[in-house]
This record gives structure tokens, sequence and C-alpha cells, in this order.
């Protein structure tokens, strides 16, 4: 199963700190664990909303609006996905999530993914193609 | 640059509904045109919040809540990662993701927000900011993984 570990956004990701040297090495040393145990599929983190946009479509037509956004909480600001056996076991590794992030105050969301399998015949052959162009 | 296209959840989407067929072909056309052009890296959809959970650390200790979660705009039911040249152009591809009569919200067609976010790149983090060796062996580890898998 994989599932995608959403790290909401705060004050501090919005205002585009860049993080410490103890927490860049606490969450690489975290990233590096799951890879070692053949868990992390991907990752990455998010630039504050300041430097993204909405596109709202109403009747079919787009509107742009540029970041940054206020409601923080709606934000988020980094994912990994992972690959496991069980939510149980997404929630064993959630749980380690590096304390010193957020100042021991972080925010996680665990989400399942849908697999091209859950979308029909068409879309496994759409993701074995595209696959194969990205290597 | 890379930028991740976000689709915000909503009440068809936590509900379970799955994709009518018209929607799933005109996205598939969309995902189509990204991979041709070369600029998609990775397309995921996520399953109702119902099937998730919430974890959050407080003071050193984690509480785990399962989902479902009430505020649909607070959630995110998929997403594209690209690869452009600028922001320009991320946001030309974000009007044609195809909001029409199909959906992606098909319930109220013509109706939909993608919220476009830039993403960190490896030459974001400049190694005067993190000097210390450990840093350092960990970033040259991450980089690797990222080559091995080509994300």
């Amino acid at each position: 199963m994989r599932f995608m570990i959403i790290r909401k956004a705060d004050r501090e990701t919005e205002a585009g700190m860049p993080p410490t040297e103890a927490l860049i090495s606490a969450m690489l040393a975290y990233n590096d664990e799951m890879i070692k145990a053949g868990v992390m599929l991907e990752g990455a983190g998010l630039q504050r909303s300041a430097k993204g946009a909405r596109i709202s479509f109403s009747g079919g037509k787009p509107t742009v609006v540029d970041g940054p956004f206020t409601e923080t909480k709606e934000l988020i600001a980094g994912y990994s996905i992972i690959e496991v056996e069980s939510k149980d076991e997404a929630i064993a590794w959630i749980k380690r999530w590096p304390q010193l992030d957020g100042g021991g105050n972080v925010q996680l969301e665990l989400r399942q993914l849908f697999s091209p399998e859950d979308f029909g015949e068409q879309a496994v052959e759409q993701a074995k193609e595209f696959e194969r162009q990205r290597k | 640059m890379k930028f991740m296209m976000i689709i915000k959840s909503d009440k068809m989407t936590e509900a379970g509904a799955m994709p009518s067929e018209g929607l799933l072909i005109a996205m598939g056309k969309y995902n189509e045109e990204l991979v041709k052009a070369g600029v998609l890296l990775a397309a995921e959809g996520l399953q109702p919040s119902s099937k998730g959970a919430r974890v959050r650390h407080a003071g050193g200790k984690a509480t785990v809540i399962d989902g479902p979660f009430a505020e649909a705009k607070e959630l995110i039911a998929g997403f594209w990662l690209i690869q452009v040249k600028s922001k320009a152009e991320a946001i030309e591809w974000a009007k044609r993701v195809p909001f029409d009569a199909n959906g992606p919200s098909a319930h109220r067609a013509g109706v939909g927000e993608i919220e476009l976010r830039q993403v960190f790149e490896a030459s974001d983090f400049s190694p005067d900011l993190y000097p210390s060796s450990e840093a350092q062996e960990l970033m040259k580890a991450e980089g690797e993984f990222r080559k091995r898998t080509n994300t």
C-alpha cells in the first residue's frame, strides 16, 4: 500500500526561513532510515505560498491569483510517499517524524494513494508507458 | 523549476466516488499531453481521508486521530508534479486542467481550483548554510537516492 505523509504548513514554513542545520540533518536522517528500510519512494518540500498561485475555474474559465495565501492550515509544506504493508506500519513511521520539526508541534496527515489499477486497464497502460519514458 | 499542481478535495472525492468515464478520458488526455511535452514528473490521486489519519506531535508526544476529516478544503485530492522553465509556464499548464463538463469536479461542471506551489530543489540548499560533515553526508545520500529513483 502506498501512503502520502503530508506535512502541513505553519507560520515558519510560510515565512520562508531556511531550516537550521540541526533540523535539516534530522529530516535527512529520518528520510535515510526510510530509504534504507526500502519504504521511501519519493518526497519534496514546498516553497512558501508567496511563490505560488491559485487558478480558479468558473464556467470553465481560469482566473489566476498569486500567493501568498493566508489560511496556513489549508496549505501543505511538504510530503513523502511511502510503500508499506499496512496503515499501522505507516503510522509507526509517521510517529517517528523528527521532533525538532515545527519546534515539536508539527501537524502531519497520512493519506492512502490510489494505484492505476483503481482506474481500470487504460490507466494501467498509461502508467506503464509513463514509467517507460521516465527511464 | 519544479511545481506541484494540487487539486483540493470536495464532497465527491471525500465520499469516495470514482471518476466518471468522461472524466477519466479527459484526465487521461491531459496527462498524455504533459508526458508528451516532457514536463510530467509524477501524478497521484489520494483516497478519501476516511482511509487516512492525522498525527499531531506536541511536546514530544505523538497523538493519532483516524480520518475522516470534515474540512474538505483543507484536504488534497490529488496532484501533479511538473518540471517547467518558469512560473508562467506552470500557470499555463494549470489553466489547461480539464475543468469542463466532465470534471475533475464532475458534480459542478466548469468549477474548480488548482493550487500551484514551487518545490524545493537541491540547489536551494546552499552548502554554506549547512557546512557540517553530517549534513553534507546526508545530502549526498539523498542526492544518490533521487538519482537512483529518478525523483
